[in-house]
């Protein structure tokens, strides 16, 4: 079940090392810097700079590409319909019945498609390189209730053994002559019952098994657990946060206060 | 409800078939094999051998990569999943996950209901296959209060109310006690002898030596042997090599080879006859 | 033991600020979560043209909130859609999916709750919970993610029919899971 891996990936380079706090508020300030950045040019040097970092990272081709493909077609998406529905500015390019096509809002759409792609890539390199036991941990840490966290983590934790179900249980019902394509709402929603029914009744008996296991193993002994491998922050750790904040509020300055176009 | 057609003649044929997963992974590797109409046959190997992935391809539920799979004279490639459904009876190896009904008739009905069959022939259809497994006492039950062994025959009923050629089971045992196993291996076997054809995916060969035929062995995604059960299980090598454990009675009778026990018994009651004419020769 | 087993009385901790949920919570809720994220991925990968298009997810949002209540609807669906997006390569779209998803569970569970199972009370919580969907989508892809109304328009039509589909097949399990599963009542 190849596709229902993680998108982490095993390695050891500084971005696997950096604490999972730091990546979490790096990935937040650079996307902030892609909505202060509105020119082209700089928006791709922003990108360039993402995909540079997730080369570093070592981002598997693979991966890089199945988490590209949605992001690809909502690029398109954007960069194809923003000039039918803008009008402004000129020169005009074409007019077809009431559809106005100018060349500015050309640009404009690809620039916000750009702009997409900015924040989809950079969570890669969150995603990439944080194991989803630290990335739970990290938000623990960072303040959300230890509760939270653990059913977060029960969530990851079931995730794939779910999707390999739900495959398991459409090919079941395919297999009894199901099609999913044919029929109208009342008996199409018939046949989503067939497969998510199934899926449920399976999960609501594993939740009886999981609480159980839960109680069994002390859960909510203390409030304040402990961890065998505490977070703690390194100089690195300190040296990335302040680059990351650098390469937001440089640019903030410049255009906000300076209104330096960029 | 005696399916026609000639018996012996090839209802499915795998011919030269390689199949890798999204990955990469490469599942089976030039595979080829044939099911004659009427046999009763096991597809065997270990976790990872690929005998699901195998049995997957006869309903058409996976496409072969390389080569070609035919099931009752139709490409499957060629042919939608619903349409081989009418032929091919999949009994996948978890009920939980086909189970959806509340009750077990409806359950046995919903094939028959994709298959456009009118209210009036799907009801005999569904009386009819769940007198064959048993469980009619059942039929206004929630599927999912029965106990294993009866959401095993109430999914084994499903498939076989739309009267299938051929019914592939994929370890249809796990979870069960050795009463219910019993029990359900009866069953199927009374449905080969009805003229159905029979799939069993299993990695138990004690199951496999004392109900099945032939034996196709699987490893590493390639076929290591195709023979009589017989055949199979005096190569206790080969066994190994399938990561497959012979029966404890083959075993046993292995190691009375020099007394004069051939190696190919796998059933206590051949075993106990040939030890019967073994002594009855000595005294 | 006294305070090793928190939930004894199930549900919500009645004490406020550091009470821990009862693990069977966190369990039901961890699981649906999962579910959730799985049926999304599961059914968006093979089809989906483009981001929005049919997927199951929102039956699964208001299955939650009406087996379970809208506490169930918000979290499960808000975390499990949006942990499917972080999953699905779409990152950037969580934040956005976690309010429209979660917001859509939260109301249409607690519309439903005051209806005592009435039809048209759940059709209403349909409507307006899934209204909240679409709309925060909208808005936010609009004025948030500036992705232009051409984009912004061209997924509403899609969004009103999951609401559509998920909302009817979200009752019919709800109906179904208390049928074909009689042990788990309503939280």
């Amino acid at each position: 079940m190849t596709r229902f891996d993680d998108l982490y990936t095993e390695a050891d380079t500084f971005l696997h090392r950096l604490d999972p706090r730091v990546k979490i508020f790096s990935v937040l300030l650079l996307s902030l810097l892609a909505f202060v950045l509105s020119h082209l040019l700089s928006l791709i040097l922003l990108l360039s700079f993402i995909f540079l970092l997730l080369l570093l990272a070592r981002a598997r081709y693979s991966k890089t590409l199945f988490a590209l493909k949605f992001v690809l077609r909502f690029m398109a998406l954007i960069a194809v319909l923003w000039p039918i529905f803008d009008p402004s500015g000129t020169p005009v390019l074409a007019r077809l019945g009431p559809v106005t096509i100018t060349e500015p809002a050309i640009w404009r759409g690809i620039t916000s498609a750009v702009r997409v792609g900015c924040l989809a890539t950079v969570w890669y390199i969150l995603m990439f390189t944080t194991s989803q036991r630290d990335l739970v941990r990290a938000l623990v840490k960072l303040g959300l209730r230890f509760d939270f966290g653990l059913t977060l983590a029960i969530a990851l934790r079931f995730f794939p053994a779910f999707g390999s179900v739900m495959e398991s249980i459409i090919d079941a019902q395919r297999a009894r002559g199901m099609e999913f394509e044919k029929g109208g709402v009342l008996t199409r929603s018939r046949r989503y019952v067939a497969v998510l029914g199934p899926a449920i009744v399976t999960a609501l008996r594993t939740a009886d098994t999981l609480s159980l296991a839960l109680e069994s193993r002390a859960y909510g002994a203390r409030k304040d657990r402990t961890y065998l491998r505490d977070l703690r922050m390194s100089g690195g750790d300190y040296v990335a946060l302040s680059i990351a904040i650098a390469l937001l509020v440089v640019p903030a300055v410049a255009r906000f206060a300076f209104e330096v176009p960029i | 409800m005696t399916p026609g057609g000639e018996p012996g003649e090839s209802v499915v044929t795998v011919d030269g078939v390689s199949f890798s997963y999204e990955g990469g992974f490469e599942a089976l590797v030039g595979v080829s094999m044939r099911v004659r109409r009427g046999e009763y046959i096991a597809i065997a190997g270990g976790n990872g051998s690929g005998k699901t992935t195998l049995a997957k391809h006869i309903n058409g539920l996976l496409h072969p990569s390389v080569g070609r799979v035919t099931t009752c004279g139709m490409r499957t490639d060629e042919t939608s999943v619903a349409n081989l459904a009418r032929k091919v009876g999949y009994v996948f190896q978890n009920p939980d996950h086909q189970l959806f009904c509340t009750t077990v008739e409806e359950e046995v009905r919903f094939g028959l209901e994709n298959m456009d069959f009118e209210e009036s022939e799907s009801a005999p259809k569904a009386q009819a296959a769940m007198e064959l497994v048993d469980i009619v006492a059942l039929r206004d039950r929630p599927p999912f209060t029965l106990s294993l062994g009866d959401r095993r025959k109430v999914t084994i009923a499903s498939v076989l109310a739309a009267e299938p050629e051929i019914l592939v089971l994929d370890e249809p045992t796990t979870g069960l006690d050795h009463h219910d196993s019993e029990h359900l291996m009866s069953t199927l076997r009374a449905l080969n002898r009805s003229g159905r054809t029979i799939v069993l995916i299993s990695h138990d060969m004690r199951l496999v030596a004392e109900h099945v035929d032939r034996a196709v062995l699987m490893a590493a995604g390639r076929i290591l042997v195709d023979a009589d059960v017989g055949a199979v299980f005096s190569d206790l090598e080969l066994l190994r090599e399938a990561k497959l454990v012979a029966p404890p009675i083959t075993q046993v009778a292995h190691r009375l080879a020099p007394l004069g026990v051939s190696p190919s018994t796998f059933t206590p009651s051949q075993l106990v006859q040939q030890i019967e004419v073994l002594r009855g020769g000595g005294g | 033991m006294a305070s090793g087993s928190s939930g004894e009385q199930g549900g919500k901790e009645p004490t406020g600020g550091a009470g821990f949920v009862s693990p069977k919570t966190v369990a039901l809720y961890g699981v649906l979560t999962a579910l959730t994220a799985a049926i999304t991925f599961v059914t968006f990968v093979p089809f989906a043209p483009t981001k929005g298009y049919f997927n199951m997810g929102d039956s699964m949002v208001f299955f939650s909130a009406f087996a379970f209540g809208w506490r169930a609807g918000a979290i499960c669906g808000g975390v499990g859609s949006a942990a499917a997006d972080v999953l699905l390569g779409s990152g950037y779209f969580a934040p956005y999916t976690l309010v429209a998803k979660g917001s859509e569970g939260l109301v249409a569970g607690l519309i439903d709750r005051s209806g005592n199972g009435k039809r048209w009370i759940r059709i209403i919580a349909i409507s307006v919970g899934g209204a909240c969907m679409v709309a925060t989508y909208f808005l936010s892809e609009l004025y948030l993610l500036d992705v232009g109304w051409g984009a912004a328009i061209a997924e509403v039509p899609g969004n009103i029919i999951q609401v559509i589909v998920g909302g009817t097949v979200g009752s019919l399990l709800a109906w179904y899971v208390r049928k074909a599963y009689p042990t788990r009542s309503r939280a």
